[in-house]
């Protein structure tokens, strides 16, 4: 009898979540109009939303959160200085949950809200992959953080990148490994995932342009592997001098960094952005130390990003990173095109981004081309003894 | 570097880990041979173990011993509380449905561990600070070493404790018969119960030995335990020589496929032999029946 | 199937709580996407109607016939690649990636079947999770086929009399292919089938000695498993437009198998309610960040304690209580054994049957006429079951002929001798405890072949035979041990059976109980059906038997009318002399 009530109260609750499923979307910073009205025109009311899919659950939590926070911090110093045209910032926010589907499925819900003018996406670039048809036909300006080159080149004309894409780091870290390092003999080591095939191909590529060379060692590994003697003793006999590598996860980084030296690879070797991020860092320790990496945002890179880094670190207590840089620049950004767009129909703020010229932002100038790319140049940055610092600034050629 | 050293480095790092493997097949044998469960929960059992080090260790600073001890009594405990709340109220169900509950603890203890514990994966340090030594070009890195004998000590720990003391005995007769160890007077469900704390145990051990060289995140568990399956699956469920040779057949396999065939595929080969093995010779190597009895 | 009401199975079919539930689908399907505009909610609906058709493949294999599979990601993964290469790359369009999908799916699946004939249970688990592994490592690594981890988008959807190229018109097609599916399936699990499958799930060798072929019942289960899952992946990735390795792993295997043990095994309402609430869930409690994992978990771990048949199990539980007790159609013809032209049923010559060195049995020959109740019997250890489990098919003997009916069949398969008429009882009750005694005649039944309507019929009157009428709606496993043995009998009384072996039927019943079975043997006995019975109880012996063969150690020692073999003194020695304690061989 027990039982029966037990598994009865159960099977009301499990209803019960059901009928409230349709609800829960979290809305940041609103100062007035709690009530949702679907029918007004969005350029009517007195502020402007803006949606923003954050990971807040599953794997990809870690980076959602720094989103989150760059994204919130623009739009409270937007709105304290008097926010756009007179209207308000709002940001509404819905959890992507690290999964394509629950991307795709955020996405379908902030486009059930009318008001919402412009969304920020997800940085993985698989997940923005797969909402790629759905912004096709919802026909929305949506920013992205993903660096994979296709995202912009898939014919969506509503794709805008905050970031300069993987084709300019693999062209910063190939330049610097043959001009500055003098490497002749570059093993690429990469994910099997989106970002590291692709990654792996576009270096192929640039070696092959500019310099006329091959990499010398493809060699792809799997998200979340272990143990890298593998993959290390393919490199030591490949008898490379240079190591560019395309990893995604911070874990992997920290224990090919320190199993390669424990095995004795010890050539120069230039990661991704990746390899400077504190997790990997902490993990690493040591490891890392001299390890050369493409960075697109630096705290020190200019103006803007230091004054962001300080207001981020009094805001939040910790140093931000590239990836609250981007959503950081994405609000400004669309605040700017919502000043000069004639109105907030989708077509005029995509005009009115497109037309930015030379818009300053913590990750650097940006000028967007008809793709939606709006940076192309990648620093060249340096772990010493735990502090990144800038060796240089690679422009890409677009 | 040589090809012997190659070769060399590639069957050590296969060996050790395969030693973990081997830890968790045990435990999962363990089980299998007392209550006829297979516990897909294994591999999560062995992160929440690779944490509660964590915590000892890093977090409240304890020394290694102490940690580690305090670590196999935690999780001993439970272990108590998995078999009292998954494994005893279905322990007159057929198979399935405990292995779905188990399938569904080991989601709800990753679960967990990520609400607690984050994403970010957490560092443990190894048990000797110094790293590792190198002997004609083959890394040995202590950790691995240490695996190796914890390992073998286990086993022979093992074999002595089954063998030789009475209580020992009293589990090994309760695995055989249920039935007739009830009736020689043996408290089944206490024995039972001692099975699950015990494998428990095992499986955090191995949780803490590498603990150090995965890192320690709420995911390192899933391809662990289908690892450790398999092993027991190659060995012959429920045979503890079993355990070991298929825990290190699976180590080697992996790491030999991964250097000499392409390290995408790692975790491929150890299945796709499995599934040869399945298909092929059922018995596994020490042979037991693989048919459930009709 | 003729749609005549007064077909029993037709009216089981239409029991109120699955009649509701399918009107409430039809509801849905046609009502829901012109009233749901929202393209949120559409989508969801899209994927847990995908879901569903996979979890439904998962309801065959695992619901009704016990095979577990953790690769149905992998079925999911070929549909929706199919669909995908073929409307992006190929020009063959959606219908055509889906059948080639179908296809794939469907030798894939014969693999899986095939596997579960050589292994079974947690080895079966892990041929599939292993090919699972293997699978999802080769689509995230195979680039120039699947595109890699980069996934495929701009996949096409189908032309059903107009294009369905927005969610809205989708959504209506997925869930009409749903409600198509579930209906095939829930009338699957009343069929002939249906029937086989949930007895090879109950008690495969049962099953095969009751004529099922459990080899090919499997192999289909794991066939429909495999359509199913792909006819679903092709739903999912026109439903989602893009795909990418990530979405057929391990984990979302386990995420099907906890749909249809969440919804409820048996059922196809059960896939349909497990794929809505694990869709539904995560949107429902998203608010709760991290925890709805949490939740999530225990949900399925409660369940499973506390709800075995799942929510539907429970759902339909509570609607029987409100209908009616159902009525046992009426028995229109009287039972009837199958006709021997052959004097001689049964002849075994020279069989022997060695277990390693252990010689069960040793050169034993006799013969069963027609219309006789022959006893075997022996002391414990002597070969008697071994004896019956040769002729019966489930042993292959070592050396020797066993002939029925003037046709050899050493050798031959359980469910071929079982179809020529030659049934068996066994020693230790093997019922399908979960069907009803209605529907465990109904699988002995089958066996005779015939229509749906001859099969019942057959049935009907064996449990009339029995005097099970009363019963006959209850699970086996409820009923007390004599009338287990009841079902027993009735279950191989209905298949026409020409000769039936009955093993130790008196074990474990009490005296008035088997006073009654006495009876009743003699009954069927009159019926002209000949017997071959192993038994220990002496009474029982004498009441019955017209002849019989005495064995000791795996050897005849005496055979011909009872009270002469009983008197044989090798009898009397065999069993007074030497005390046997050895246990019995089966």
């Amino acid at each position: 009898m027990k039982k029966r009530v037990f598994a009865c109260i159960l099977a009301a609750a499990m209803l019960f979540c059901l009928a409230a499923c349709g609800g829960g979307s979290t809305e940041t910073t609103s100062p007035a109009t709690d009530a949702p009205s679907t029918d007004t025109p969005a350029s009517d009311s007195d502020v402007i939303k803006i949606g923003h899919i954050v990971h807040m659950t599953g794997s990809a939590v870690e980076s959602g959160g720094y989103e989150k926070n760059g994204a919130e911090l623009a739009v409270e110093e937007i709105n304290a200085a008097g926010g756009v045209n007179g209207k308000q910032l709002v940001l509404v926010q819905e959890d992507g949950k690290s999964t394509n589907q629950g991307s795709v499925a955020a996405f379908q819900k902030l486009l059930e809200d009318d008001e919402i003018v412009a969304v920020i996406g997800p940085s993985p670039s698989t997940q923005f992959a797969a909402m790629i048809p759905t912004i096709d036909e919802a026909g929305i300006p949506v920013a992205t953080g993903g660096t994979n080159y296709s995202l912009t080149h898939s014919d969506c004309p509503w794709v805008f990148r905050f970031r300069p894409h993987d084709g300019f780091s693999a062209q910063a870290m190939v330049r610097y490994a043959v001009d500055e390092l003098g490497a002749t003999k570059i093993a690429v080591l990469h994910g099997s995932d989106s970002f590291g095939v692709g990654g792996y191909d576009l270096v192929a590529q640039y070696l092959d342009e500019l310099y006329g060379m091959e990499p010398i060692l493809d060699q792809s590994f799997n998200n979340d592997e272990k143990d890298y003697t593998a993959v290390i003793t393919n490199i030591k006999e490949s008898g490379a001098d240079c190591i560019i590598s395309y990893m995604a996860m911070s874990p992997d980084v920290g224990m090919f960094a320190t199993q390669r030296l424990q095995q004795g690879l010890d050539i120069p070797w230039i990661g991704s952005p990746s390899v400077t991020a504190v997790a990997g860092r902490e993990l690493a320790g040591e490891a890392l130390y001299g390890v050369y990496a493409v960075s697109d945002f630096h705290v020190d890179g200019n103006e803007k990003a230091t004054a962001f880094a300080a207001a981020y670190e009094e805001k939040f207590g910790r140093e931000p990173d590239f990836y609250s840089a981007w959503t950081y620049d994405a609000i400004y950004c669309f605040a700017e095109a919502f000043k000069n767009a004639a109105d907030l129909e989708p077509e005029s703020i995509r005009e009115a981004i497109l037309a930015l010229e030379d818009f300053e932002g913590v990750e650097g100038t940006y000028n967007f081309d008809e793709n939606g790319d709006g940076l192309d140049a990648y620093y060249i940055v340096v772990n010493n003894e735990n502090n990144i610092e800038v060796v240089t600034k690679i422009e890409g050629n677009r | 570097m040589s090809g012997l050293a190659i070769l060399g480095q590639n069957v050590f790092s296969g060996i050790a880990i395969g030693g973990v493997y081997a830890l968790l097949a045990l435990g999962i044998a363990l089980i299998y041979r007392s209550t006829n469960v297979t516990n897909f929960a294994q591999g999560d059992i062995t992160m929440l173990g690779a944490y509660a080090l964590y915590i000892l260790l890093e977090q409240l600073g304890l020394p290694y011993p102490i940690a580690f001890l305090l670590a196999i009594v935690v999780m001993g405990i439970f272990g108590w509380l998995f078999q009292r709340f998954v494994y005893y109220p279905l322990r007159n169900r057929s198979f399935l449905p405990v292995i779905i509950a188990t399938i569904g603890a080991g989601i709800l203890f990753q679960n967990v561990a990520l609400v607690v514990f984050g994403s970010i994966p957490r560092k443990v340090n190894p048990v000797f600070a110094s790293g590792g030594f190198t002997v004609g070009g083959v890394y040995f890195d202590l950790q691995y070493i240490v695996i190796l004998v914890v390992t073998a000590a286990l086993f022979v720990f093992q074999y002595l404790f089954f063998e030789h003391t009475s209580l020992g005995k009293k589990m090994q007769a309760t695995a055989q018969d249920k039935t007739m160890a009830q009736l020689l007077g043996i408290p089944v469900a206490l024995m039972i119960a001692f099975t699950f704390i015990y494998s428990t145990i095992l499986g955090a051990i191995g949780g803490m030995l590498v603990a150090p060289i995965y890192f320690v995140t709420n995911r390192m568990g899933s391809t662990l335990g289908l690892k450790a399956f398999a092993a027991c699956i190659c060995g012959g469920f429920g045979d503890v020589r079993g355990a070991l040779i298929g825990g290190i057949a699976i180590g080697l396999i992996e790491a030999l496929g991964a250097a000499y065939i392409a390290p995408v595929y790692k975790d491929a080969f150890p299945f796709l032999l499995l599934l040869v093995f399945l298909l092929v010779r059922p018995q596994g190597i020490f042979g037991e029946k693989v048919s459930e009895k009709a | 199937m003729k749609m005549n009401l007064n077909n029993p199975t037709l009216r089981e079919k239409f029991k109120p709580s699955a009649l509701i539930a399918i009107a409430i689908c039809l509801a849905v399907v046609v009502l829901f996407p012109i009233v749901v505009t929202s393209r949120y909610i559409v989508n969801l609906v899209i994927l847990a109607a995908a879901s569903g058709v996979a979890a439904l493949g998962l309801t065959v294999c695992l619901g009704y016939t016990g095979l577990l599979s953790m690769a149905q990601a992998v079925f999911y993964s070929i549909g929706s690649y199919a669909v995908a290469l073929c409307t992006t790359r190929m020009d063959i369009g959606w219908w055509g990636g889906m059948f080639l999908g179908l296809v794939l799916a469907a030798l894939m699946g014969l693999f899986l079947g095939f596997a579960s004939l050589k292994v079974s249970g947690r080895y079966l688990a892990m041929v599939t999770i292993c090919v699972q592994v293997v699978f999802a490592l080769v689509l995230m690594n195979w680039r120039e086929v699947t595109n890699g981890a980069d996934g495929i988008s701009g996949i096409g959807r189908p032309w059903l009399f107009t294009e369905l190229d927005d969610a809205q018109k989708f959504c209506w097609f997925s869930l009409a292919v749903l409600f198509i599916c579930v209906l095939i399936i829930w009338a699957l699990k009343t069929s002939k089938l249906g029937r086989s499958m949930r007895a090879v799930r109950e008690n495969e060798m049962a099953a095969e000695c009751l004529g099922v072929n459990t080899l090919r019942v499997k192999v289909i289960a794991f066939l429909i498993c495999g359509v199913l899952g792909s006819l679903g992946g092709s739903l999912y990735a026109s439903g989602f437009l893009y795909i990418s390795p990530d979405s057929f792993v391990y984990q979302n295997s386990v995420d099907f198998l906890s749909m249809v043990l969440v919804g409820g095994t048996d059922s196809a309402f059960g896939a349909v309610i497990g794929a809505s609430i694990l869709t539904f869930l995560p949107e429902a409690l998203c608010d709760l960040e991290s925890l709805y994992l949490v939740i999530y978990g225990c949900i399925i771990i409660v369940v499973i304690i506390f709800m075995p048949d799942g929510l539907w199990g429970y759902v339909d539980r509570f609607m029987r209580r409100f209908s009616k007790k159902k009525m046992l159609p009426e028995v229109k013809q009287a039972l009837a054994v199958g006709e021997c032209d052959c004097d001689e049923v049964l002849h075994i010559e020279n069989i022997g049957m060695h277990f390693g060195g252990l010689k069960a049995l040793d050169g034993v020959d006799y013969a069963v006429h027609k219309g006789e109740i022959h006893a075997l019997i022996g002391p414990n250890g002597s070969g008697k079951t071994t004896c019956i489990n040769v002729i019966s098919g489930i042993y292959t003997p070592t050396f020797g002929k066993v002939t029925f009916l003037g046709e050899e069949i050493t050798g031959m398969k359980p469910h071929i001798i079982a179809r020529k008429g030659l049934t068996r009882t066994f020693q230790n009750l093997r019922l399908f405890s979960k069907l009803s005694v209605y529907e465990n005649v109904l699988v002995g039944s089958q066996r005779a072949g015939g229509s749906e309507e001859e099969i019942i019929d057959r049935a009907l009157a064996a449990i009339e035979f029995v005097g099970l009428k009363d019963v006959a709606y209850e699970q086996c496993r409820s009923l007390p041990y004599g009338h287990q043995k009841l079902v027993e009998l009735a279950r191989n009384l209905a298949g026409k059976p020409k000769l039936l072996l009955l093993d130790e039927p008196a074990a474990g019943l009490n005296e008035s109980e088997k006073e009654m079975l006495g009876d009743l043997l003699i009954r069927i006995h009159k019926m002209g059906l000949t017997m071959l019975l192993v038994e220990h109880d002496m009474s029982l012996i004498s009441k019955l038997a017209t002849k019989c063969t005495v064995l000791n150690f795996g050897e005849k020692i005496a055979d011909g009318d009872v009270d002469e073999a009983l008197t044989d003194p090798q009898v009397v020695e065999a069993y007074l002399g030497t005390k046997e304690v050895s246990e019995d061989d089966a």
